[in-house]
């Protein structure tokens, strides 16, 4: 019995030691990042350009179809349950709502940051590692380029601006794509429903909605590129596109919560 | 060897690494501008070391190594930076951007660190694409070339800048050695323009014999071999004439 509780005793202890060397790796990589900031001055835009349009294109417009889709069915899904069961409770009138508050405050960034990690950020974890196999990042290095402005940089910016048009698209397609959806079920006249929803909109939920971009948007490209830096191996590849996916979705649901609690609360 | 003092590009004094499968121990040597040096040696001899250790891509060893009488390890983040643009690296595998064409891997030094218009580096990386006869293959990616193909793109890519110095890890591995002849004669007219140095790393040192002036041997991380090519072409050195000959007796040992 002794034996049992020390040994998980011993195991508990591993993990948070893990935990606590995992956190100062990645806080030395925060660090390495500031610090190449220096080399900011000697960046030519230029350079950086086609990495960032191709992951602008690779992130937005390549999952413009999967993010209309899924906006399209849980918006559908959202609005059907709304329309068919608040008027059992008598508050109807609440729709726009719950709409606002599900669809454009929680769902929408939500939804939209799980795909980009999903189809993203896994390929730029398994891009990184490849080339960091491939001794690519090795080459860049040596000629003076400076890698982590090189390779990180573009895809933050990518990441935000295709994260931030991909939330607005989903919001949009979910609020009326779900509304016509809807309407083979219930009958509601478009200018109510439209006025329902902008007297529900605030201010608010427009600065969350650009909040959770910016943070979605640095976060998932540069937990990825960490990543995707890891792999001494290429045996270890799979191991830390798994981790890059898994770790940022997590800490996607906490800064979600966080957010919503700091806004809402 | 001496330079001339004013001509002296690299120094390096008593340089030890220990820890790996190869190591370096107490090794001391300077290359001269314009001086074209081969390091040979066995596999575990420590002559991969010699060109991540010019370039700054080592940090763990103990001695000096001087550019321009400047210590490389004492440099800091931007100096390390502005450093690596003076020389051409050429990497043992090539290293090629896997998705970029060869166009764009030449194009990269030249768009990041210069100021030259977009028409300006097309006319050059052009130049270099005809030079190194990968008309054919400009706008193909690393996956489709060959072996050769890659090699003359990451050839040209490191002249790009016309760097003072270029440092080359066994470019000849895995190479046919027909097709390798453009890169051999562009490495020669590289070796033989004036000031521009070029050291080579390799298992096959008698390839180079008309284009560099010095070979270097190492053996279990020393040196046991220095000398100019007419001395080294002479093979009384016995590690040399072991190593050139293939032969499995003399003084090493095959492991």
């Amino acid at each position: 019995m002794v034996q049992i509780i020390k040994k998980n005793i011993f195991i508990i202890v591993q993990k948070v030691d893990g935990i606590i060397k995992g956190i100062a790796d990645f806080n030395a990589y925060m660090k390495a990042i500031v610090r190449s900031f220096r080399s900011l001055r000697y960046l030519k835009i230029r350079s950086l350009y086609t990495i960032a349009v191709n992951q602008t294109r690779f992130t937005g417009i390549d999952a413009l179809p999967l993010v209309s889709w899924i906006a399209l069915l849980l918006g559908a899904t959202v609005i059907i349950q709304a329309t068919t069961n608040f008027p059992k409770y008598g508050i109807e009138s609440f729709i726009g709502n719950l709409l606002v508050i599900i669809i454009a405050r929680e769902l929408g960034p939500l939804v939209t940051a799980l795909i980009v990690v999903a189809r993203s950020g896994s390929a730029i974890a398994a891009e990184i590692a490849t080339q960091t196999q491939n001794r690519e990042i090795l080459s860049l290095e040596l000629m003076g380029i400076d890698t982590r402005m090189y390779i990180i940089l573009p895809r933050i910016v990518a990441s935000f601006a295709a994260i931030f048009t991909l939330i607005i698209i989903f919001d949009v397609i979910a609020f009326f794509g779900g509304y016509l959806i809807a309407l083979t079920s219930v009958y509601i006249p478009m200018g109510t429903f439209t006025q329902t929803l902008l007297d529900a909109f605030t201010f608010n939920d427009l600065l969350v909605t650009i909040t959770k971009s910016i943070i979605y948007g640095v976060l998932i490209p540069l937990i990825c590129c960490y990543y995707g830096l890891k792999p001494k191996s290429s045996f270890e590849i799979p191991i830390f596109v798994s981790k890059a996916v898994i770790r940022t979705l997590l800490i996607i649901f906490i800064i979600n919560a966080v957010i919503s609690v700091l806004f809402y609360f | 060897m001496e330079c001339e003092e004013i001509k002296q590009l690299i120094e390096v004094k008593n340089v030890t690494i220990e820890g790996g499968k190869q190591n370096l121990r107490n090794v001391s040597f300077n290359v001269c501008l314009g001086e074209d040096v081969v390091f040979f040696g066995a596999e575990d001899s420590g002559i991969d070391y010699i060109c991540p250790l010019l370039a700054h891509a080592l940090e763990d060893y103990s001695g000096e190594v001087l550019y321009k009488e400047q210590h490389i390890k004492h440099m800091d983040f931007v100096e390390v930076h502005n450093f690596r643009k003076i020389f051409g690296y050429v990497q043992r595998g090539y290293a090629l951007i896997s998705n970029m064409t060869v166009y764009e891997n030449i194009a990269l030094p030249l768009r990041y660190h210069t100021d030259l218009s977009e028409k300006e580096i097309h006319e050059l990386v052009d130049s270099l694409i005809v030079y190194l006869h990968l008309s054919h293959c400009r706008d193909l990616r690393p996956i489709m070339l060959t072996q050769s193909e890659m090699l003359r793109t990451a050839f040209a890519r490191a002249i790009a800048l016309d760097p003072d110095m270029l440092l080359i890890e066994h470019p000849l591995e895995g190479q046919c050695l027909w097709n390798a002849q453009i890169f051999l004669q562009a490495l020669q007219n590289r070796a033989f323009a004036p000031n521009k140095t070029v050291i080579v790393v390799t298992y096959q040192p008698l390839v180079y014999i008309d284009i560099a002036t010095r070979f270097i041997m190492l053996h279990e991380g020393s040196i046991v071999f220095d000398g100019t090519k007419e001395e080294f072409q002479t093979f009384q050195n016995e590690y040399v004439k072991q190593f050139v000959d293939v032969l499995p007796y003399g003084p090493m040992t095959l492991r």
